[in-house]
């Protein structure tokens, strides 16, 4: 039976239809799940935990909608390998939960998303994001190319990663490290993060590898229309860059 | 001269209210949650007036939606716990006489009757919901 995707909605989140329809149009059988109807995840395959400001950000960034019957649901489906993909609010969430990095006990964070620096503003950026493991190490990543690079828009106040010393150490040698930033030739500097972030982390994954958290939307660059410099000459309804991390994790649904 | 403050909202406190309800949910028994911005001074101007200059920063202090309490002491009271974000130890603010600032969130938690809650209570709601030990410190 084919796999269905949710894609969870708690009170506060705002890029549901957006990522919705690029997990449909990638040929995903995905539903639109609110939090009142969290009883019914457990027969979806994989969930999706889109954009947003959820529960306000009220404390930290993803700290409530932590603690939430849905993530229950979800926290059990991952445990079960189930595939979980978490975008900007969503990795938010995905951290406080501690489904990734994934180095403690769920629900005791190892690691935030937090405060953008060098100076705490909101950034909305067009970034590239830059594949800095092997593909096979995470399933959502599998059917990618190595070094893939992927467009996508920084759109968030608290997306620096930070964690302790030890803990910076084992992402890097647990292999933690999904995405960094990019330029748009590939290369990797400073100047192309745009938060500050701790190892220019844009996204992580966990030990088993079937759950990835990403800052940055790539469902906001799924379709030409999305860039003014893409508006002309080109099919602007055509799929963008951004629209690849959802064919692989199609791909990862059908191997699954 | 230390000084230190409180500013509360004094109109329903949201996210007071979501945390408590957060917190009931991890299966502790509070009865109220209160939230303040605690704000340490390092201050080398009046301690009679300090209050008034707090205030007059309009950044911080909205008299429509906030009122403002001078604590006596340095510590958070029983019950109480303050989390500190750790890369943001050190905020500018533009306050008369102030030189120094350290900005805190405190959380209030009383059990049935008015009582402070006590210390494993706090304990458990820091470690279970107010603090993410890789970005902040919780001082209680």
């Amino acid at each position: 039976m084919k796999a269905k995707v949710a894609v969870l909605v708690f009170p506060g989140t705002n890029s549901e239809i957006e990522t919705w329809r690029i997990c449909r149009d990638v040929g995903l059988d995905t539903d639109v799940v609110h939090w009142s109807q969290a009883a019914t995840l457990p027969k979806y395959g994989a969930y999706v935990l889109p954009g947003g400001f959820a529960y306000e950000d009220r404390i930290r960034a993803g700290a409530i909608s932590a603690h939430d019957p849905m993530m229950d649901y979800v926290i059990e489906g991952a445990q079960n390998g189930k595939l979980v993909l978490g975008i900007c609010n969503g990795a938010q969430i995905v951290l406080e939960a501690g489904l990734v990095p994934g180095t403690g006990p769920v629900r005791k964070p190892t690691a935030a998303f937090t405060r953008n620096g060098p100076v705490p503003h909101f950034v909305c950026k067009h970034v590239y994001v830059k594949l800095t493991i092997a593909p096979e190490r995470c399933a959502i990543t599998a059917s990618l190319k190595p070094d893939a690079l992927i467009p996508a828009w920084a759109a968030h106040g608290e997306g620096r990663l930070a964690a302790t010393g030890d803990h910076l150490r084992e992402i890097v040698d647990g292999g933690h490290l999904a995405f960094v930033y990019a330029h748009a030739d590939g290369s990797v500097d400073e100047s192309a993060v745009p938060n500050a972030s701790a190892l220019g982390c844009a996204g992580l994954t966990n030990r088993d590898g079937n759950v990835l958290a990403i800052m940055p939307h790539p469902e906001r660059d799924a379709w030409n229309y999305n860039h003014p410099d893409r508006m002309q000459g080109t099919d602007i309804l055509a799929p963008s860059g951004g629209v690849t991390i959802f064919k692989a994790l199609a791909e990862a649904l059908k191997r699954a | 001269m230390k000084r230190t403050v409180a500013i509360k909202l004094k109109i329903p406190d949201n996210e007071a209210y979501t945390a408590l309800t957060a917190l009931r949910r991890l299966g502790l028994s509070i009865a109220r949650l209160e939230r303040a911005e605690i704000w340490q001074l390092d201050d080398r101007g009046n301690a009679s007036d300090v209050a008034q200059r707090v205030e007059r920063n309009e950044s911080l202090f909205n008299q429509n939606k906030h009122e403002l309490h001078v604590l006596e002491a340095e510590r958070p009271r029983e019950g109480e716990v303050w989390i500190e974000q750790l890369d943001a130890r050190d905020v500018p603010v533009r306050i008369a006489g102030v030189h120094h600032a350290r900005r805190y969130v405190g959380w209030r938690l009383f059990a049935e009757g008015h009582k402070p809650a006590n210390r494993d209570a706090v304990r458990a709601a820091v470690e279970q919901l107010l603090c993410n030990p890789a970005i902040e410190k919780a001082v209680f």
